[in-house]
């Protein structure tokens, strides 16, 4: 079951149109003025189903965690705008956002650091609950036991302190922490990459139980693409503030049409020392967001690159059903055709 | 295989001295490495794999932390029996080692170019050639674009995949036989990831050394290695050719971490996963450690298994291999 057609029919629970996050770079002690832009988000566009799970991928710096900030609304866009449940959130009242506020969750990459090593577990879970309900000290208490047992670890658990736990554990308590305000949405900042090799997949399989029972919308953000194909129901590839492909996970790994996403699917490492991948490798690193190259960002590293790539911005479009990308190539001035550029 | 290895490591033991007891960190392995081979030691965090290439460096954090047993045979000498001077003269020289962290190992406050030097000096037969022309020659070995330029930069003006290349130049620099590598691409992203590993083979197929791969990641195994040791709570629990690893995993721990792992190229429902948690080395249970995890778990695991050979080259710790025998 890769989870597609069954909810295609589903409701949007998020909507990024168009949002742009731009940071300014300042220069001067005293007297600061802007010396550039560093464009974190430019023009991001997806949406995230009820019930399903949206990854971004992409490299260091390409503006995977502001987007990820977007979506908490922990920092506002400047252009564009993020729809909850088709509510753009630039209108919320008071009321919506606390609203809103408990029905979106994060957990974070290390558990080590966004547990307070000063608390109980059991208050760590119960304090999203004391700010967003009104219960009785009774009734925390059989919901933090309740979430403990959720996430596979025990009621007595409760009068520990994070330290007492393991790197798996933590995460268990992070992700029990999240559920406790019941949300619709909780953002996934590279879940399991803190943790041992044989604890990733425990972790991963409680994330896709919990999102079958409760039907929580995931927004991940992980550089591993194995795991991504394995939680995903679709996957945008991002690449210096922009989304330059984004397909479903069977479609994006057999048919991937970006030439950055065939560099980074040629450049994971392989299942089986015989399994031999071409491997495409990209000249350089990725380029300064501060200055990024003109027309296609990616034509600097680009193997197919071709003379308007530096001059034209290509534009984002659908080529297949629920598949889009942003490169020349599948452009009509495009000179080769998808199929000639298979590698 | 009748050449003298580079390095054989015979029932190394490091223990640690703590208030608690004693931790057995690396606690008996021994292994061998040939020229121009690649051996992965994978394991988690607390498996002994990184506390064996300090062992084999002679770095391991004293007094708490002592070599009590075995013997590292280098060349066929045993650097167990080194004073603190000799080994001075074979880090670097002989042994050279790459940490995870590229900005933590370089010195902020110097340019690359002095912390190249500053190895390159120690060499007695200065060449002909000056130090800074073979800065950056090594630069340029390294594919670092613009050595010439490169050379007065400082680490903080460098892209981390920059910077661990700087650490591989400093660490060829003497040219050693034999290259520990502590997870070296965690911290890159994965298209310079594939960048710095692609440049250690190349590196390797110049010099001819053997390099010790240490990781958690299996497909940098199966990408790199020729031969695997599998780590778990301080002991090898699995050593055997990249191939009969991946194909033949003897060791109910190698197997269940491999198919756990998720792949690329298929789709699956549910991953099989590993219940329990990785033990504390303070608090090992009797007998196989790995026993309270493991799915064929039987009577005969509450005693420590040896280690039963699975196929030639290929061995493993599991009492399971010892009806086969």
């Amino acid at each position: 079951m890769s989870t597609t057609d069954s909810m295609e029919s589903s409701t949007e629970l998020v909507r990024l149109e168009g949002v742009k996050k731009y940071f300014p770079v300042t220069k001067g002690l005293v007297i600061q003025h802007t010396v550039g832009m560093v464009k974190a988000m430019d023009g991001i566009s997806f949406a995230i189903p009820e019930g399903q799970t949206y990854s971004i991928v992409g490299e260091s710096g390409c503006g995977k965690t502001t987007t990820s900030r977007i979506v908490l609304m922990a920092e506002p866009p400047t252009e564009g705008q993020v729809y909850f449940q088709g509510r753009p959130m630039e209108r919320f009242s008071a009321a919506e956002q606390r609203a809103f506020r408990a029905s979106v969750q994060a957990v974070f990459q290390d558990p080590w650091s966004s547990l307070n090593p000063r608390m109980r577990v059991g208050s760590i879970i119960s304090e999203p609950l004391t700010t967003h309900q009104r219960l009785t000290k009774q009734e925390m208490k059989a919901q933090v036991n309740e979430l403990l047992e959720v996430v596979g670890l025990h009621p007595f658990h409760a009068q520990r302190y994070p330290h007492e736990f393991s790197g798996g554990q933590r995460q268990r308590i992070a992700i029990a922490r999240a559920l406790s305000t019941r949300p619709k949405l909780i953002v996934l900042d590279e879940p399991v990459s803190a943790l041992d090799v044989s604890i990733r997949a425990q972790i991963l399989n409680l994330l896709k139980e919990l999102q079958q029972t409760y039907s929580l919308s995931y927004l991940l953000i992980a550089h591993n693409l194995a795991t991504v194909r394995y939680m995903s129901h679709e996957i945008g590839v991002m690449y210096l503030g922009k989304i330059v492909e984004e397909a479903r996970p069977d479609e994006l790994f057999t048919n991937p049409l970006h030439p950055y996403t065939k560099a980074l699917i040629s450049a994971s490492l392989p299942a089986h020392p015989r399994q031999q991948r071409e491997e495409i490798v990209l000249a350089g690193e990725v380029p300064s967001p501060l200055n990024p190259p003109s027309g296609c960002a990616f034509h600097t590293r680009c193997p197919f690159v071709m003379d308007h790539c530096s001059k034209e911005i290509p534009e984002y479009r659908e080529v297949e059903q629920g598949h889009r990308v942003a490169c020349h190539l599948y452009t009509d001035r495009g000179v080769l055709s998808p199929a000639s550029t298979t590698l | 295989m009748n050449e003298q290895p580079i390095l054989a490591v015979e029932d190394l033991q490091t223990y640690f001295f703590t208030n608690a007891g004693v931790v057995k960190a690396v606690d008996g392995i021994s292994f061998e490495l040939h020229k121009g081979e690649t051996l992965g030691i994978v394991g988690e965090s607390g498996s002994g794999k990184s506390m064996t290439a300090w062992s084999i460096l002679r770095l391991v954090p004293e007094p708490a932390g002592r070599i009590v047993g075995g013997r590292i045979l280098y060349q066929g000498e045993n650097l167990l029996e080194k004073s603190q001077a000799e080994m001075q003269e074979i880090r670097g020289n002989g042994i050279c080692m790459v940490m995870q962290d590229p900005l933590t190992s370089l010195n902020p406050v110097f340019n690359i170019g002095n912390q190249i030097i500053e190895c390159l000096r120690m060499d007695s037969t200065p060449s002909g050639q000056s130090l800074s022309e073979r800065a950056i020659e090594l630069l340029a070995k390294v594919h670092i674009p613009a050595p010439r330029d490169r050379i007065a930069a400082f680490p903080h003006q460098m892209s981390g995949g920059m910077r661990q290349r700087v650490v591989g130049a400093i660490a060829i620099s003497r040219s050693p036989n034999l290259l520990i590598a502590d997870e070296p691409t965690t911290s890159l992203d994965a298209t310079i990831q594939l960048q710095y590993l692609r440049l250690l083979k190349e590196i390797q197929e110049q010099t001819g050394a053997g390099i010790i791969f240490i990781t958690h990641d299996f497909g940098i195994v199966a990408r790199m290695c020729d031969r695997v040791a599998v780590m778990y709570a301080g002991k090898i629990v699995e050593q055997a050719d990249v191939e009969q690893l991946f194909d033949n995993p003897a060791h109910p721990y190698t197997e269940a971490l491999l198919q756990s792992v998720p792949n690329l190229d298929i789709d699956v429902d549910l991953l099989p996963s590993i219940e329990g948690q990785p033990p504390t080395l303070d608090d090992l249970p009797e007998g196989c450690a790995f026993a309270p995890r493991c799915a064929y778990a039987f009577d005969k695991c509450s005693e420590y298994p040896p280690e039963f050979s699975v196929e030639p080259g290929h061995g493993a710790r599991c009492w399971r291999h010892h009806v086969n025998n």
